[in-house]
C-alpha cells in the first residue's frame, strides 16, 4: 500500500469533512429545536449554490465573500417557509411534516430547473484551483478555507445558542415547548428564528461548497441524503455531533476509496450508519431517548 | 389530382435536400398534403431524460427530434402514406428507469405507433420490454449498453419471442471499445510517442460499466503496446473525486482514459489539474461530459487538449452545417453535437422506414426497418445506416474529437479530421 496515497486520502477526506459538517449543521439545528425533519434541506442548499453562482457571474463577487449574502437570503426564505407552512404542522405527526417538506423540495428543485436550466454549474473562484504542496502531499486551499469557515460557523452557532437570550430561548423551546411558554417565551418567534438560522447555515454551506462541488437542480436529494446520514451518525439535534459526523463520514469514504474500490466508498459511510443505528441509535453525541 | 403527386423520380438525396431547405421556412401552405381535409398523422412517441441528472443531453435529444420532425413535415410528410404528418408525443423519463417504463406505457396508450429514445442506457433497457410486449417498433436513438438489443435478439433466436421490435442507430459499448483502442494506438503512433501506462477511470452506472467493459475487452483482444494499469470507478453522480485521482496518480499513468457524465467530468478534470498529474494527455474512450458547450464554459482550460472518442456530426456535409446553425438558434446558443445529432438522424431513419413500409402496422414497419439502407444521416458514419442481426447499426462509429482553442473538433480518423491533433499535450 502506497503510504503517500493513504496520507493524501486521510488529509483530503478530513478537509472535505468540513464541507460535510457545514451541510449537516443547519439540518441538525432545525431538527434539534423543532423536531421537524427538513427534507427540503438539500434543495435549499442548491438554491444557496445558485445564489452564489449568480453573485459570481453577475456581480463578480467571490463565493467566499458572497456566502454572507446567501446566508441572509436563505434566512429570510427560512422565515417565510416557517411562518407560511411549517408553523401549521409543527405538532402534526412526522409523516405529515415529511410530506410537506418533500413538497417544498419538489417546488424548489423544479423552480431551479426552470430558472437555471439542467446543465451542471460550477462557481469559479481563484481559490478553487489553488494548491499548497507539502512534499508529495497536496493541500487543496479551497477545502482548507471551507474547513476553517465551517469550524468558525459551528463555533459561532454554538456560542449563539449558549450565550444569547434568543439562543437560550431556542434551547428552552427545544427541551420543553410547554414549559418555555409557561415562563413567557414566544415559542412561535423562537421557532421562526431557529428555522431562519438553520436555513442561513444551509445557504452559507451551499455558497461555500459551490466552488468545490458542481451542482444542478437535481443535486438536492443526494445532498439531503448525505446530510441525514451525517446527522444520524453524529446524533440528531447535536451541533458537535454534526461537525464530528461530517468529518467521520468523509474520512470513512476517502479511506474506503483507498483500501476498497472507489465505487464502494458509499458502502463504508452507509455501513457506518447501519452500525450506529444498531449499536448507538441516538448517534455519537445524541442523548438517548426517554 | 395534385394531392397524390409522388416524387417518382426524386432520389432520397434530393428529397433530403428539399427537407433541409424547407426546414428553415414556415411556408407549408403550398404543400399538397394540406389540401386533405384531414391529413393523416403518424404518432411517434419520443422518450428522453428531459429532467433529472441527465436533463442537459436529454433536452438536446428532444430538440433534435423535434427539428427533424418539423423538417420532414415541412417537406410534405410521409409521401407514400398520403403525406402523413409526423406528430410527436413527448415523454420524459426523468432519468429514472421506472418512470421510463411508465412513460412508454403512457405514450403507447395515447396512440404512439412508434417509439424513439432515450439517451440513458438504464432507462432504455426499461423501455425495451414494454416495446416488445405491446408490439411497438422502438428505435434507440442513443444508448450504448450492449444488452439493450442483444438480449432481445437472443430471445428471438431462442424462440422465446417472435419478432424483434427494438433497433438501435448508435455505437454499442463493444464497438466504442474497439474503435477507442484502435484510435488510441493510431494516435500514439501518429504522434511518435509510446505511452505505456493507461489508467481507466469510469462512472459505475450501466452506461459507464458497459463502456469500461467494452474498452477492456477490446484492449485484451487487440493486445496493443500500451497497458491498462489500473481501473478506477466511482458512484455516479459523485460528491468528491480527490481520492480517486490520488489513486490514479499513484499508478503513475502516462494517459488518463475517463468515462464520465457531465457532473463527474466537472469534478474529475479540475482535480487532475490540481493534483498535477504528470501525463501526456487525457483521452476518453467515449462518454458525455467532455465536449458540450456548457462543459467547456464551466471547465475552460481544464478541458483544453482533452480528447474523446465520440459519435460526432459530419461537419464536412453542408446540410449538417445548415441544421447545426438552425439548432444553435433554436436552442439558445448550444452546439449541435452527439446527442442532438443522433436524435435528428433517428427521426429521419423512422421517416425513411415509414416511407418504405407505407403503413404503421408494427410487423410491416419492422420488415422495412430491417431493410434500411439510409445515407442521409448527418453524423460521421462508416457506411449507410443499416441494422445487423442483433438490430444494431455496425456503421455507427465514433470519431476522435479534441478540444482545441475551446472548441471541439474532429482530429481522427485522418480522412474526416478538421484539424491536426495535439498529443502529448503541451506542458503547463
Amino acid at each position: 500500500m502506497d503510504l503517500t496515497l493513504v496520507g493524501q486520502g486521510l488529509l483530503s477526506g478530513f478537509l472535505f469533512g468540513g464541507v460535510y459538517s457545514l451541510m449537516a449543521v443547519g439540518l441538525t439545528l432545525i431538527f434539534g429545536v423543532m423536531r421537524v425533519v427538513n427534507f427540503a434541506h438539500g434543495d435549499m442548499m442548491v438554491w444557496g449554490m445558485y445564489l452564489a453562482w449568480l453573485l459570481s457571474i453577475r456581480a463578480g463577487i467571490d463565493p467566499y465573500v458572497g456566502f454572507l449574502v446567501c446566508a441572509a437570503a436563505l434566512f429570510f426564505f427560512g422565515l417565510l417557509i416557517q411562518r407560511g407552512l411549517v408553523e401549521r404542522i409543527v405538532d402534526a405527526p412526522h409523516e405529515m411534516q415529511i410530506l410537506l417538506m418533500l413538497g417544498v423540495a419538489l417546488v424548489l428543485e423544479n423552480a431551479a430547473l426552470v430558472a437555471f436550466g439542467p446543465d451542471p454549474a460550477r462557481v469559479r473562484s481563484p481559490l478553487s484551483q489553488a494548491t499548497v504542496w507539502i512534499g508529495p502531499i497536496f493541500v487543496d486551499v479551497a477545502r482548507l478555507v471551507t474547513f476553517g469557515l465551517a469550524m468558525a460557523l459551528t463555533a459561532a452557532l454554538w456560542l449563539f445558542l449558549a450565550r444569547t437570550d434568543l439562543g437560550r430561548s431556542m434551547r428552552a423551546a427545544a427541551d420543553n415547548p410547554y414549559g418555555a411558554r409557561v415562563i413567557g417565551t414566544d415559542v412561535r418567534r423562537v421557532y421562526a428564528a431557529a428555522f431562519g438560522v438553520g436555513a442561513a447555515c444551509v445557504g452559507a454551506a451551499g455558497a461555500l461548497v459551490s466552488p468545490i462541488l458542481p451542482f444542478q437542480p437535481t443535486s438536492g436529494l443526494g445532498l439531503s441524503v448525505t446530510s441525514f446520514n451525517i446527522v444520524i451518525i453524529g446524533g440528531m439535534g447535536s451541533l458537535p455531533g454534526a461537525f464530528v459526523g461530517g468529518i467521520l463520514v468523509s474520512v470513512a469514504e476517502s479511506m474506503g476509496a483507498v483500501f476498497l474500490s472507489p465505487s464502494m466508498k458509499e458502502l463504508v459511510s452507509f455501513g457506518l450508519l447501519i452500525a450506529i443505528l444498531l449499536f448507538r441509535p441516538a448517534g455519537l453525541f445524541g442523548k438517548a431517548a426517554g | 389530382m395534385t394531392a397524390r403527386r409522388r416524387p417518382e423520380n426524386t432520389s432520397r438525396r434530393t428529397f433530403l435536400k428539399t427537407a433541409g431547405a424547407a426546414a428553415g421556412t414556415a411556408v407549408v401552405a403550398g404543400f399538397p398534403a394540406v389540401l386533405h381535409a384531414q391529413a393523416p398523422t403518424v404518432k411517434i412517441g419520443t422518450l428522453h431524460c428531459v429532467t433529472g441528472p441527465l436533463a442537459e443531453p436529454g433536452q438536446a435529444c428532444r430538440l433534435g427530434a423535434q427539428m427533424a420532425a418539423d423538417a420532414i413535415n415541412a417537406a410534405g410528410g410521409i409521401k407514400s402514406m398520403g403525406g402523413a404528418k409526423i406528430e410527436l408525443l413527448l415523454g420524459d423519463t426523468q432519468t429514472k428507469a421506472d418512470v421510463a417504463r411508465a412513460e412508454a406505457e403512457r405514450l403507447i396508450n395515447a396512440g404512439a405507433q412508434l417509439l424513439m429514445g432515450t439517451f440513458n442506457s438504464g432507462d432504455t433497457a426499461a423501455v425495451v420490454p414494454v416495446a416488445q410486449q405491446r408490439r411497438v417498433p422502438f428505435l434507440v436513438d442513443i444508448s450504448a449498453a450492449d444488452p439493450i438489443t442483444a438480449n432481445v435478439a437472443k430471445s428471438v433466436r431462442d424462440g422465446q419471442q417472435k419478432v424483434q421490435y427494438v433497433y438501435r442507430n448508435f455505437p454499442t459499448g463493444t464497438l466504442f471499445g474497439q474503435r477507442a483502442v484502435q484510435y488510441f494506438t493510431e494516435i500514439f503512433k501518429e504522434s511518435g510517442v509510446s505511452p505505456k501506462r493507461v489508467v481507466l477511470m469510469h462512472a459505475n452506472d450501466l452506461f459507464g460499466q458497459n463502456q469500461a467493459r467494452g474498452f477492456q475487452a477490446a484492449h485484451k483482444a487487440a493486445n496493443p503496446s500500451w497497458e491498462i494499469v489500473e481501473v478506477i470507478s466511482w458512484p455516479e453522480p459523485p460528491s468528491d473525486l480527490s481520492t480517486e485521482v490520488s489513486r490514479a496518480k499513484a499508478a503513475k499513468p502516462d494517459v488518463i482514459a475517463p468515462i464520465t457524465r457531465p457532473a463527474s467530468a466537472q469534478l474529475l478534470l479540475p482535480e487532475i489539474a490540481k493534483q498535477r498529474l504528470d501525463i501526456m494527455g487525457i483521452v476518453g474512450p467515449g462518454s458525455p461530459g467532455l465536449y458540450e458547450a456548457g462543459q467547456i464554459a464551466a471547465l475552460k482550460e481544464n478541458l483544453e487538449y482533452v480528447m474523446a472518442s465520440n459519435p460526432w456530426p459530419n461537419f464536412k456535409n453542408a446540410r449538417t452545417r445548415q441544421v447545426a446553425e438552425e439548432y444553435t438558434k433554436r436552442s439558445g446558443g448550444k452546439t449541435f453535437d452527439t446527442n442532438s445529432g443522433y436524435s435528428y438522424d433517428g427521426m429521419f431513419v423512422l421517416a425513411d422506414t415509414l416511407e418504405r413500409a407505407k403503413s404503421t402496422d408494427p410487423d410491416t414497419v419492422v420488415d422495412a426497418l430491417k431493410k434500411t439502407r439510409f445515407t442521409g444521416g448527418l453524423m460521421v458514419y462508416g457506411g449507410p445506416i443499416m441494422f445487423n442481426e442483433i438490430g444494431d447499426n455496425p456503421n455507427a462509429i465514433p470519431a476522435m474529437i479534441q478540444i482545441l482553442g475551446q472548441k471541439p473538433v474532429v482530429v481522427w480518423p485522418k480522412d474526416v479530421a478538421a484539424e491536426k491533433l495535439v498529443f502529448p499535450r503541451p506542458k503547463r
